[in-house]
């Protein structure tokens, strides 16, 4: 029975004209989304291999190991073609130093693949905004008739007559429709994989094509949330027109005006200001302290001169002499050379020492600033179906917040990691700290850095999950009020 | 008769379920927009003060010497920020602040390249940027999405509706022309959608004014009317297309369906698509900017060392020596060379977004926008004028210098070499200031084509409604 209804209304919105404009206007719309964003990634990969190769070599070239300061860069998500997230607005690049721990904080020229940077006025719109407006208003054009209009022919009057349960038919009019709205959006996922797919410059790897399945499957339940609001008020309001009115009403304030202006509002009135004052403030103290208070005693590059007569490569003049490459030492200065070498020893110590102090500031201000405003302001979004699709299709595409976080704690991580090496080293204390007249310092065995992002099931599992369920419970929530609605109602 | 109809109509509308909707939500996002805005112009101002007293302060600082002056450049000139940018906020956070006269940034032994115009200045990541997007609450975000919305939902019924009650046949068997039905509706959507964008605009206004943000001159006054304007024009291209599509479909329902796909298409993402298709495909023909040892690249420096440059250095010999007159002869050269350069890439990277602006014209949303952030002075148009008064103060600033040079007896008057120009102190009251102001004739002009195009819109759709109309069997 239930099947006969669904073959019915399957094939009563097969025939119509919204049918055909669906298809079109998705195809249409993803053909010429994917052609910009494919472009633009493929630019983005072009800038971030260009950057790739020149720290690759830049970074294990130093001769002394106080001239190590590389430059590791994130590599552009492919997924933010369907929703690019933070993946172009992040800093895609962090250096590891000995007195600074790498951070998702400071300013930072962008680069993203674009020559022009006026470039940013345009706007850029990925594939999820498009199914986000589209396909919540093609739900919404498909249920404000489904039962306000069989009830105004009157052949819901007909139907009924026969046996069939109030439930089969709402359940009918539900799943002929979502098959009806899955098919253009299953081909427009095809079409955009194929285009994708034709660019030499995008590769996807199982664990992406699981991370699509999840961006389809939350597409498909957000199309079907908005589907049973539209069945709810068709079932409520009696006048197709004043239901298509409503429905439309909802649509608008829903996925245009309810995410845009909360966001506008928890940014203007969720102050950061005095908090990144008042941690600034603190960092400053610190850095004082490092460099007038704490300072080591015996500058050796200062009055006296320890080292007389010897001769510099590529160094840095700052006063704490982040990097310096002394090539040659006259023979008459080696004596001081013991001395240069607990100099720097305890200036380095000082420099980590209070790099971990900045960081420890940094951290818990970032917590409670900035990532606390972003939180608030994702919260915020959770109450409207269209936030929860956003939020969740952006876990899982990798592009939000939590990936970035991710990347720089790998830098983190890595930092530590050429700590120990130079520990174990005992680089510090090391006369190749310093100069490279007696050979310089060999690479080989130091530790790479290499990015593994997270797997598809840890950012579902963690994120991407969560908001997906939420979405999901309004789904039977919608579907039993309708239900309850629709069974009570006089035909 | 006209008017009876108009009356009749307004009436309906004003009793709908439709028209408090409307006005309850415009009336909310006036408020959300006043609210979000109160005390950030003050911000902004406050921002803009400091970073002008910085300016003057590096001026007088430099003033103590002619020749210092000639090296370092007026410095940052910065942008004026819009007192009307509650109205569109036009990108702003992405466009540079300032444009900055500065060092050449090259020297050949004792001499040093003369300042120039640098249009740098974009904004950099910063740590706030991991904040979700969002679209800033602002009147020509409320016009453009939200107002050409209500103007379609009032106005599918229109001719659809009525044929379908039968009602429309009923009017039209009195003496009454179409031509007078469908203006008399025309004149009563406009009138009620056009109360409702005033009682939005009015309580807007209201509650700024009443905050202390808004201390308006009449010039600013004058703008805010003009994006009222705009904003009408506007909803009247969308009450037109209404008509038309009203009186094409055959049902409301149908007409309402058919409107909404052109509207989220039109209105929603044919300006953020096109656009960018477009100008991607015209990338830039300059990629990058001129670095400032170019002039060791470019054949410039080897002309010049062919003819002796660097053979004799300038000196302060009265009369001027050869040497003094060529190095002279290259500085000034280099400058406008290097000026030229800069020039040219800013040229490239504008004339990109161009294009993307010329295509997304193709919807009446980009034409609005432009109009109103053109008049709000804010956005691309405006920062393309803060540029031209820049380059106009940039001349300003060199003429001052000469003539700064020649009021000094014991100078040689060769600019812009140092050895022959003046080096004594200027009076800083005396340098030219940098002041960044919006011509009402400027933003008048910027919106001009916008507003024009907007009107041929609206009136070839107006005029395809009532032919459809005439046309339709009832």
């Amino acid at each position: 029975m239930l099947w006969t209804l669904v073959r019915h209304e399957l094939l009563m919105n097969l025939m119509t004209f919204r049918f055909l404009v669906t298809i079109i206007a998705s195809m249409s719309l993803v053909l010429a989304g994917s052609i910009v964003l494919t472009d633009n990634y493929e630019r983005r990969l072009a800038s971030y291999n260009k950057d790739f190769q020149k720290h690759q070599e830049g970074n294990f070239s130093g001769k002394t190991y106080s001239s190590f300061m590389p430059e590791l860069d994130r590599a552009p998500n492919p997924l933010s073609l369907f929703n690019q997230g933070l993946d172009k607005r992040a800093k895609n690049s962090l250096q590891i130093r000995i007195g600074k721990v790498p951070f998702l904080w400071g300013d930072v020229s962008r680069n993203t693949g674009f020559s022009n940077p006026f470039r940013y006025l345009l706007a850029d719109i990925d594939l999820v905004s498009i199914f986000q407006i589209l396909f919540s208003l093609l739900a919404l054009v498909f249920a404000y008739d489904a039962i306000a209009g069989d009830r105004e022919n009157g052949t819901l009057r007909l139907i009924l007559v026969n046996r069939v349960g109030r439930g089969w038919i709402v359940l009918a009019k539900y799943l002929g429709a979502m098959l009806c709205l899955t098919l253009p959006l299953l081909m427009s996922f095809l079409l955009a994989l194929l285009l994708q797919l034709q660019s030499n410059a995008i590769h996807y790897s199982a664990d992406d094509f699981f991370r699509i399945g999840g961006i389809f499957l939350t597409t498909v339940i957000y199309t079907s949330t908005f589907y049973l609001i539209g069945l709810f008020i068709s079932s409520v309001i009696h006048r197709t027109a004043t239901s298509l009115i409503v429905s439309m009403f909802i649509w608008v304030v829903l996925t245009l005006l309810y995410p845009n202006v909360s966001l506008f509002l928890v940014n203007r009135f969720i102050d950061t200001e005095e908090k990144v004052k008042q941690a600034d403030q603190a960092i400053d103290q610190i850095l004082e302290q490092f460099y007038w208070t704490e300072k080591v005693p015996g500058n050796p590059f200062e009055n006296p001169l320890l080292l007389k007569g010897s001769k510099s490569g590529v160094t840095s003049s700052s006063t704490t002499h982040l990097k310096k490459d002394i090539t040659f030492i006259p023979h008459e200065s080696e004596v001081h050379v013991p001395t240069v070498k607990a100099y720097f020893q305890e200036l380095t110590a000082a420099r980590i020492r209070t790099a971990g102090r900045i960081w420890q500031i940094r951290e818990t201000a970032f917590a409670e600033t900035y990532i606390r405003k972003s939180g608030i302001a994702r919260n915020a979004l959770r109450f409207s179906p269209a936030g929860l699709y956003h939020l969740s299709t952006e876990a899982w595409a990798g592009t939000d917040l939590a990936r970035m976080q991710d990347f720089f704690k790998a830098g983190r991580q890595y930092r530590e990691t050429i700590l120990d090496y130079f520990y174990d080293k005992k680089a510090f204390s090391s006369r190749q700290w310093f100069a490279s007249d007696k050979g310089a310092v060999r690479w080989d065995d130091a530790p790479r850095f290499s990015y593994q992002p997270p797997s598809v099931f840890e950012d579902a599992s963690n994120r991407a999950l969560r908001d997906l369920l939420l979405l999901f419970v309004l789904n039977p929530i919608l579907l039993m009020i309708t239900f309850a609605v629709f069974s009570r109602q006089e035909v | 008769m006209l008017w009876h109809i108009v009356k009749r109509e307004l009436f309906e509308q004003v009793n709908s379920l439709r028209f408090a909707l409307a006005m309850l939500l415009i009336v909310f996002l006036m408020l959300v927009n006043a609210v979000g805005h109160i005390d950030e112009y003050k911000t902004r101002q406050a921002e803009y003060g400091q970073q002008v007293s910085a300016y003057s302060a590096r001026l007088e600082g430099n003033s103590n010497n002619l020749y210092k002056l000639v090296l370092n450049g007026p410095g940052e000139l910065h942008k004026k920020p819009s007192p009307l940018s509650f109205c569109a906020h036009g990108s702003e956070n992405n466009l540079p602040k300032f444009a900055s006269g500065g060092r050449a940034g090259w020297g050949i032994g004792s001499v040093s390249g003369i300042w120039r115009l640098k249009y740098s200045g974009f904004p950099s990541i910063k740590a706030k940027d991991i904040f979700p997007v969002f679209l800033k609450i602002d009147w020509i975000l409320i016009i453009s999405n939200v107002l050409s919305f209500l103007a379609l939902v009032f106005t599918f019924d229109a001719i659809s509706g009525e044929v379908e009650h039968g009602t429309l046949r009923l009017t039209l068997s009195n003496s009454i022309a179409r031509r007078t039905v469908l203006t008399g509706k025309f004149l009563s959507c406009l009138m009620s959608l056009g109360a409702v964008f005033m009682s939005g605009v009015l309580v807007n206004l209201l509650l700024l004014y009443l905050s202390g943000t808004l201390q308006l001159n009449a010039q600013e006054w004058s703008r805010i009317g003009g994006v009222f304007v705009v904003g009408l024009i506007y909803i009247a291209v969308f009450i037109a297309l209404g008509f038309l599509i009203s009186t094409l479909a055959n049902n409301a329902s149908t007409s309402l369906v058919i409107l909404l796909l052109i509207w989220v298409i039109w209105v929603i993402l044919v300006p953020s698509m096109l656009g960018t298709i477009m100008s991607g495909l015209n990338q830039p023909s300059i990629r990058r900017g001129p670095s400032p040892v170019y002039f060791s690249r470019s054949g410039l420096r080897e002309r010049y060392i062919a003819r002796g440059l660097e053979d004799a250095a300038p000196t302060r010999k009265r009369p001027p020596t050869p040497a003094t007159l060529l190095w002279a002869e290259f500085l000034n050269e280099e400058a406008r060379e290097g000026a030229r350069l800069h020039r040219a890439y800013l040229n490239a990277q504008v004339n990109q977004i161009q294009i993307a602006r010329e295509v997304n014209r193709i919807s009446p949303t980009a034409i609005a926008q432009y109009a109103v952030e053109s008049l709000a002075g804010t956005g691309f148009q405006r920062h393309l004028n803060f540029l031209k008064n820049a380059e106009r103060y940039a001349e300003e600033f060199n003429d001052f210098l000469i003539s700064a040079d020649r009021a000094d007896p014991d100078s040689l008057h060769v600019p812009f070499v140092r050895e022959g120009m003046s080096d004594k102190p200027v009076s800083f009251e005396s340098i030219p200031k940098f002041q960044d102001r919006v011509r009402l004739g400027d933003a008048f002009k910027g919106a001009m084509l916008d507003v024009t195009l907007l009107l041929l819109f609206f009136t070839v759709l107006f005029a395809a409604a009532h032919v459809s109309f005439q046309r339709k069997e009832i």
